[in-house]
């Protein structure tokens, strides 16, 4: 250390301890910063300094002075400090009882002027009210400061001294920087109360309004949802991509089946900035089996500066407004009906049918008066036993005759809440009990209508490819439609029996077609397969075949029923299909190859140099004859090595290329395939002067994949990377693969180049056929690979990368047995 | 056989190991010493403190631009005599590399005859 550095070390030190205030000022100012953040309150933080101040500056009393709600004067309190001494009490006691106006006393003082005040000797002072009890316990010296939020005096501080001090600045400097602080913190702590009270009221609007309520952040992060959104939704806020809302929340359009498009989801719509107005979204889920409809409306979120920031939308609950949509709908159907002169029983039906949708499991008839006007004649009940119809109909009317017999009588509406009980329903008592009005209802009408529409059945299954069957197993007899003895090669008059329908089943197939109809006798239920039937003369056809168990009253299994669909033309051209996307597949694969040419090249040109290198040497050094043995054995050994090197390479083309039936699937490394796979292309990248960096996951789980296949994959998209980036000057044509374990259950792989991005409106559009933004390519590439992709059981997806450039990222399920890591 | 050669050294520079270790049984073989390099910076490392006169080198390799290698090789002091051997046919390179300066441009597999007169030549005029 120099000696100059020395002196102003020294003189450095002297200045700190020449100038105490500063340190003290700091210290007070910090210290009562921290402890007035913590205080929850005014009170507290006013009790904070006070005492502070006091303990730091020696004064003895400390007093504070909020405005009493109308703002007209001041009070005492909430807090004050006093140092010891027991007599100041009584000035407290004083000041307690007083009350300033604006500019009365000290306080008034300090309140109207908005500053600091001191007075040197309060007994000498002509605005001091409380002279008189200062006097008594000697106070001299007081000193008055303001808090001020904003520009409003929130509080006025003073404090007093047992002796006559002339103004000190720079202490009421101290003290006015510790209120500004505390002011500030009072600021901030009202906005922060009134903040978190206005998110209570928002809180509590939402939890109980009856409309759901769903916020989302940009990302598509649920920010707020309802509990009125949890029960339409059935669910709570699930953080999933939204892409998958329609799934996890059972969205679907207005048909009830077809899930509602991500893309068009009200909430996705209005985080991209649209507004949304009366969608109609219908949402089945398990707490909802019948389903519900909903009604939403949606607003893009703002931030300060206009910039989206995320999406709301508001859904309310329209079921029941659709209920009656639907039902005025099948009113005018039937209104319709009637003017286009339909018969007075299709009429009735309607009427019925249309009366039972509006309520599971209500059973409708209608009964009309007859010409008589003393009986009842049947209407319509297409869904009550056919034993009930033929009872009631003819019935007299009368006082006590059932609900309609009893209503025709007295011409009045009549209700009747249990037909068990009721006395209007005595003498048909015992026909409620046997068409099972009640509970059984359901059953027996099964078992009574099935035979009465055995025909309009078979007419129906005429005229789809669907055979009609009944087994019967304990007799081992069973019946078919006309279409299904066709279906199945049988003669029209052949008796049936359940060994004769499943002989007709495809030898592969049979085993489990029988362990399937056993497993469905067994528990009653329900039988389902898709497999071939071979007929006579070697004619092969593709079925599905559904069918239930029905029991008779007892429990006991009574018969099988069933259809058969024939599916051999929808199988036919899912198999030309299947043909057509393998010769697709091919074709890309040799494609690539077409890409490739220059590591094709270089592969192949390498060993062979080699090898015509080490011959022509080995020529020479026998021409020159002093040749080494050993060098010759090494020359030879190394051709050997060359032209298996190139035989290797010629495979590697080869399993590529070729045309492959047999795919087989095995536990694979994938940072191995992308090795190999980079190895492969290894001279294109060089050529290309592009750089492949890769990142690789030691932990990433096998996944059983077809090897060549999921190289073909990485071909195509190591190329596109490679042509992507192109267009960069040659210091950025950088391509990132990296791989990645998700929870040991599945293996990410991702591309990622820095060229020119994908389409910014859906970057998802890259896997749709055709589509190529290159001169060159069929645009089948991509395709391709989600197929290979999705046919591995996996998922594949494509994303412009935060700077530049696009991502491309596939995962594929772990291997069964290889959930942990298995690295290569 | 022309045997004054004998000491001139050639330098070899290849990154695929095997092409180099049969470039150097080729070289040996009609009486020339060789030197080789499995990586363009040794050679470039070599070059700063030793004298080149010739050098073999293939101009696509991994780490490293072909036309940068061969710019790189040029300016060299004194200047060596390149010859190129590259698995690759293009144009377009061999245009650029004759015009930075190489002597001679090879396709892989060449003609052996044809190469080894022509590194002869090559040292021939470094001599003089």
């Amino acid at each position: 250390m120099s000696e100059r550095d020395k002196i102003d070390m020294k003189s450095g030190e002297h200045r700190e301890t020449a100038d105490p205030s500063r340190e003290e000022q700091l210290s007070l100012l910090l210290t009562i910063t921290m402890e007035v953040a913590a205080a929850s309150d005014l009170a507290s933080a006013l009790d904070v300094v006070l005492r502070r101040v006091c303990e730091k500056t020696g004064w003895v009393l400390g007093l504070a002075w909020v405005p009493n709600q109308d703002r007209t004067v001041l009070e005492c309190g909430p807090v004050c400090f006093c140092c010891g001494e027991g007599g100041l009490t009584k000035f407290r006691v004083a000041s307690e009882g007083s009350h300033f106006r604006p500019g009365v006393g000290l306080p008034g003082r300090v309140w109207e002027l908005k500053r600091p005040a001191w007075i040197e000797d309060v007994t000498q002072d002509p605005n001091f009210p409380r002279t008189k009890a200062a006097a008594k316990v000697g106070l001299k010296a007081a000193v008055g400061i303001p808090i001020l939020s904003g520009d409003e005096v929130i509080a006025v501080i003073e404090f007093f001294v047992q002796e006559s001090r002339a103004k000190n600045e720079r202490l009421v400097k101290v003290i006015a920087a510790v209120a500004a602080q505390l002011g500030l913190v009072m600021e901030r702590k009202r906005a922060e109360e009134k903040l978190s009270s206005t998110n209570e009221i928002l809180e509590s609007i939402l939890s109980s309004m009856g409309d759901a309520v769903i916020v989302a952040d940009k990302e598509g992060k649920f920010l707020a949802f309802n509990p009125a959104a949890e029960r339409m939704f059935g669910k709570g806020a699930a953080q999933t991509a939204s892409r998958e809302w329609s799934h996890q929340y059972g969205l679907y359009l207005p048909d009830k089946v077809t899930p509602f498009p991500p893309d068009q989801l009200p909430l996705t719509r209005s985080i991209r900035g649209e507004e949304v107005n009366n969608v109609e979204i219908f949402v089945r889920h398990d707490e909802a089996p019948q389903g519900l409809w909903t009604r939403i409306n949606g607003r893009p979120l703002r931030g300060p500066n206009g910039e989206l920031s995320g999406g709301v939308i508001v859904c309310r609950d329209i079921t029941e407004i659709k209920k009656e949509e639907f039902f005025l709908f099948d009113q005018s159907r039937v209104l319709e009906m009637i003017a286009a002169n339909a018969s007075l029983a299709e009429v009735l039906t309607s009427l019925v049918l249309l009366m039972e949708a509006q309520a599971d499991g209500l059973r409708c008839s209608i009964l009309v008066l007859n010409q008589d006007g003393k009986h009842v004649r049947h209407g319509a009940a297409p869904n009550l036993p056919a034993a009930y119809v033929k009872a009631v109909d003819g019935a007299p009317i009368g006082p006590r005759n059932g609900s309609c017999g009893t209503a025709m009588y007295l011409r009045r509406q009549v209700v009747v809440k249990d037909v068990l009980t009721d006395p209007l329903w005595a003498d048909y008592r015992k026909l409620a009990e046997i068409c099972g009005l009640r509970a059984a209802i359901e059953r027996q009408r099964v078992q009574e209508t099935l035979r009465e529409r055995d025909a309009r059945i078979n007419l129906a299954a005429e005229s789809a490819d669907l055979a009609f069957w009944v087994i019967y197993p304990e007799q081992n007899t069973a019946w078919m439609s006309d279409k299904g003895r066709k279906m199945y090669g049988f003669d029209s008059k052949l008796p049936l029996t359940r060994d004769l329908i499943c002989g007709r089943v495809h030898p592969d197939e049979r085993a489990a077609v029988h362990a399937a109809f056993d497993r469905a006798c067994a528990s009653h239920g329900l039988f389902e397969s898709e497999h071939r039937l071979i007929l006579p003369y070697g004619k092969t056809r593709w079925v599905i075949v559904r069918g239930r168990c029905l029991e008779d009253e007892h429990g006991s299994l009574l018969e099988l029923i069933g259809v058969t669909i024939d599916v051999s033309a929808q199988k036919q051209s899912e198999l030309q299909l299947q043909i057509q996307r393998e010769e697709m597949s091919h074709l890309n694969r040799v494609a690539l190859m077409g890409e490739m040419t220059a590591s094709v090249a270089h592969e192949l040109n390498q060993p062979l140099t080699a090898i015509a290198n080490n011959a022509s040497a080995a020529r020479r050094f026998l021409e020159r004859g002093n040749i080494d043995p050993v060098l010759l054995q090494q020359l030879l050994q190394d051709m050997v090595a060359d032209s298996q090197r190139a035989g290797e390479v010629i495979r590697g083309i080869r399993a590529l290329v070729r045309k492959d039936k047999t795919v087989v699937r095995s536990a694979l490394n994938l940072n191995a395939v992308i090795a190999d796979t980079l190895r492969l292309v290894s001279s294109d990248i060089v050529l290309r002067e592009s750089v492949v960096v890769t990142e690789m996951d030691h932990s990433l789980p096998q996944v059983e994949a077809v090897p060549v296949q999921i190289q073909q994959v990485l071909l195509n998209l190591i190329m596109n990377a490679l042509d992507a980036v192109e267009s960069r000057p040659p210091a950025e044509r950088r391509i990132l693969i990296s791989t990645r374990s998700l929870n040991g259950e599945s293996a990410e792989v991702s591309v990622r180049d820095f060229g020119t991005g994908l389409p910014q409106d859906r970057p998802d559009k890259v896997f749709d056929h055709f589509f190529s933004t290159k001169q060159t390519g069929m645009g089948m590439g991509l395709t391709i690979v989600r197929s290979i992709i999705e046919t591995h059981g996996g998922k594949i997806s494509a994303e412009n990368a935060p700077d530049r450039g696009a991502r491309f990222f596939f995962h594929l399920p772990a291997a069964r047995g290889d959930s942990k890591s298995q690295a290569a | 056989m022309n045997n004054s050669n004998e000491s001139a050294e050639v330098c070899l520079v290849d990154d695929d190991s095997s092409v180099l270790r049969s470039m150097q049984y080729l070289l040996a073989s009609d009486g020339l010493a060789v030197h080789a390099f499995n990586k363009p910076e040794e050679f470039l490392a070599h070059a700063a403190d030793h004298p080149v006169s010739v050098v073999v080198t293939d101009i696509w390799m991994e780490g490293v631009t072909g036309l940068e290698i061969l710019a790189r090789m040029c300016a060299i002091s004194p200047r060596p005599r390149v010859i190129v051997i590259t698995a690759r046919d293009d144009l377009a390179a061999r245009a650029t590399a004759m015009a930075i300066g190489p002597v001679a441009f090879f396709i892989k597999p060449f003609n052996d005859e044809e190469f080894l007169a022509t590194v002869r030549e090559a040292l021939t005029q470094a001599k003089n």
